[in-house]
């Protein structure tokens, strides 16, 4: 076979290939790059739900207005702490249960469906069912540890305590999520090493930190990058529970970014925060990801 | 195969009859929408017009309506729009004007309320709404409690005064005090002189502003110069922290009207200052402990003034027949069968009609409290206003903020607001 004739056939190939992914991409084309062209766009143009028109340019105004906005410091704080929290305990949640479900052999589809229940049910629900929970006079939260002698809690009044509430509720809703990648990655473990470890005497925690580990490190980068990027995003948990509050406990960057452009009518400033949002978010997943890869 | 999909396409024609008309409105969830469901199939009897009503929550009303009132041919022939939208609306130009209507079919809109009419009826003299209904604010009180011989005794040893319907706002604030107490001695208090409802935002801005007009004090003067932070305003916001610390339900500033009224349907408070239509849930045994116990009289002061209003949005499909819908639904006997179900009117007579005050004998009160109920800040960006001060009101109700603070920083909100729509110079 002459080169010519295989580089006709790759050639091929490749037509067909792009053939079969065009529609894909076209459709990506337009939920995905236009509209994300069109934030970039937008954020540099006096764009409000009252005048919604790109006739005026304003460069980097709206950029700069974010900056003078009161408590944006302290949203971004805010979805800092509440990123760090949900994601570490979720993370040390969901590994446990994925090596508990991982080493038993009974019942193991009861606990799956036990374990996903939460995360199948929609985030408003979550929030709904939560805040009726949570009521301090009538809800059943109180009741139940007030049965055992503990004083009511102020679960969403209180800003300390609500905040802690508000990263309760978003672990109880989406650890198995993270259950669920790592299990996958712990099912698809070669049972060698382990048996050889076993052989030379090595305990089960040994075993864990000298073979489990290192063998899921790219499942774990995935499961915490994933996780990561859901949990800026956090939105409708807020919305529905605290209203960002009490004042400014709960207040994520996402329902900030959310009040600019429908309470405020602001699309041009809220398309800015978007834009700075993505640029921020995307930087931390290359720099974490890389880091992650890093270590030995 | 080509004989199946024709058989399709002409089924499709038949089941949808072409000479039908199909009007869509968006709506909220509220009973007066229910009321109007109940009563549909007889305007759909009687003009042949098919009238589909979307129902969603509050929540999600505002993002829905907006692309569809951009767009030169929305879905929605008619529209129910909260007079918090009003000067958003109007200054986008979103709404038509209903004067040609008006005058051409001889539609009589001196029957509205003047209140209502100003509200969510006409802006600069123009009519681009009708008023729907009022959801007014009021306090709704035990009157077991008020009356009760041995409570009117211990009163007035207390504070030298009769135990009666509150008037003013001090008298009022006694009560509250008064009613505060545990009664079962457990150390724990049981019951609250009134449910604060301090959620951030939209939920603490309404409620507030009661405390504002019970201190003679109001959002701005006649020229637009606001003045959240004024004397009255400080002293409505300290009486506000000091009922989330001593008189209300621990965890209340994170309520909003819903839980702070299962709190009163629970018994387990003297006092709500909230909407008027929540009234009618307390008489309801099966969302009620306090069934015949419960009477409702104006917020001392004067309490907010709220309603929606019927508009056309000028990406109306199709005006004609929304229009024909909107004269039906606002023709009296209508107006009158919605009140006899529980609606809350907008129309004069109606609150003080002898068939529906023998049927529901507060609706004239009804009536006093909206007539005299406060204007609260209507102007195109009161959303946003409604936001920023809610936040900082919640900050100096959970204690975060000192009320003095937070009213300024309210004030200067309100005031960049203002001047962004032109309202005021500097």
């Amino acid at each position: 076979m002459n080169t010519k004739a295989t580089s006709e056939l790759v050639r091929g190939d490749r037509r067909f290939g792009l053939m079969l992914t065009m529609p894909g991409l076209a459709v990506l084309l337009l939920v995905i790059i236009f509209p994300l062209m069109f934030a970039m766009v937008t954020s540099f143009f006096d764009y409000t739900l009252i005048h919604p028109n790109h006739d005026v340019f304003v460069g980097l105004d709206n950029y700069r207005e974010v900056w003078d906005e009161n408590y944006v410091g302290t949203s971004v704080w805010v979805t800092f702490k509440f990123v760090l929290a949900s994601v570490v305990i979720e993370f040390a949640i969901g590994f446990s249960v994925a090596l508990a479900l991982n080493s038993i052999t009974r019942f193991k589809n009861f606990y799956y469906v036990i374990f996903l229940a939460p995360l199948l049910i929609n985030p408003v629900v979550v929030g709904l069912l939560w805040r009726m929970l949570l009521h301090t006079e009538l809800g059943i939260a109180n009741y139940a540890i007030g049965l055992i002698g503990v004083d009511p809690v102020n679960w969403l009044g209180d800003a300390n305590t609500a905040f802690w509430t508000v990263v309760m509720v978003d672990i109880w809703h989406q650890f198995s999520f993270m259950s669920i990648l790592l299990l996958a990655g712990l099912n698809s473990l070669p049972k060698e090493p382990y048996e050889a470890a076993r052989m030379d005497g090595a305990s089960s925690i040994a075993c864990f930190i000298h073979i489990t580990l290192p063998l899921m490190r790219p499942v774990i980068i995935v499961a915490l990058l994933l996780r990561f990027v859901f949990a800026i995003k956090t939105f409708d948990i807020v919305f529905i529970m605290t209203k960002g509050g009490p004042g400014t406990a709960t207040d994520l960057i996402s329902y900030f970014i959310y009040r600019a452009a429908f309470f405020g009518l602001d699309i041009g400033r809220a398309s800015a925060m978007s834009i700075a949002l993505l640029l921020l978010v995307l930087g931390l997943t290359v720099y974490l990801y890389r880091y992650m890869a890093s270590l030995r | 195969m080509k004989r199946i999909l024709t058989a399709f396409i002409a089924i499709l024609f038949m089941a949808s009859p072409a000479h039908a008309e199909t009007i869509r409105l968006l709506m909220e969830t509220v009973p007066d929408t229910r009321y109007i469901e109940e009563l549909l199939p007889e305007f759909e009897k009687q003009t042949g017009i098919k009238v589909e009503l979307e129902v969603i929550s509050y929540n999600d009303m505002h993002a829905k309506l907006v692309p569809q009132l951009l767009s030169s041919k929305g879905t929605y022939d008619g529209i129910v729009v909260d007079f918090y939208w009003v000067g958003e609306f109007i200054k986008a130009g979103w709404l038509m004007p209903l004067d040609k209507l008006v005058k051409r079919d001889g539609f009589d809109t001196s029957v509205y309320v003047p209140k209502l009419t100003d509200l969510v009826g006409k802006v600069d003299g123009v009519q681009y709404m009708l008023p729907f209904y009022n959801y007014s604010m009021a306090v709704i009180y035990r009157k077991d409690l008020i009356e009760d011989p041995k409570e009117k005794a211990a009163f007035k040893s207390k504070y030298g005064i009769d135990l009666k319907v509150p008037k003013a706002w001090d008298e009022y604030w006694k009560q509250v005090e008064f009613f505060t107490r545990d009664t079962d001695n457990d150390g724990k208090k049981d019951l609250f002189g009134t449910v604060i409802q301090g959620q951030r935002g939209d939920c603490i801005s309404m409620q507030w502003a009661n405390f504002l007009y019970g201190q003679g004090g109001r959002f701005h003067d006649k020229n637009w110069n606001p003045t959240i932070n004024s004397d009255a305003g400080v002293k409505a916001m300290k009486a506000y922290r000091e009922a989330v610390v001593n008189f209300s339900p621990p965890g209340s500033e994170s309520f909003c009207f819903d839980e702070a009224a299962n709190v009163m349907a629970q018994g387990k408070a003297y006092s709500l200052q909230t909407f008027n239509i929540m009234f009618a849930g307390f008489d309801d045994p099966s969302s009620s402990q306090v069934v015949g116990k419960v009477a409702i009289t104006s917020n001392p002061g004067g309490g907010l003034n709220g309603g929606w209003g019927w508009a056309i949005p000028n990406s109306s499909p199709n005006k004609e027949a929304v229009w024909k819908f909107y004269k039906w639904v606002e023709s009296y006997d209508i107006a009158k069968r919605r009140a006899l179900l529980g609606g809350a009117p907008t129309q004069t007579k109606i609150f003080t009609d002898p068939e529906v005050v023998s049927k529901r004998p507060y609706y004239p009160i009804l009536g006093e409290i909206l007539a005299g109920s406060q204007d609260f800040p209507v102007f195109t960006y009161t959303t946003e206003l409604v936001e920023k001060m809610g936040l900082e009101f919640n900050l100096a109700a959970t204690g975060d903020k000192d009320p003095k603070a937070a009213l300024d920083a309210a004030n200067t909100a309100y005031r960049k607001l203002l001047i962004k729509d032109g309202k005021i110079s500097n």
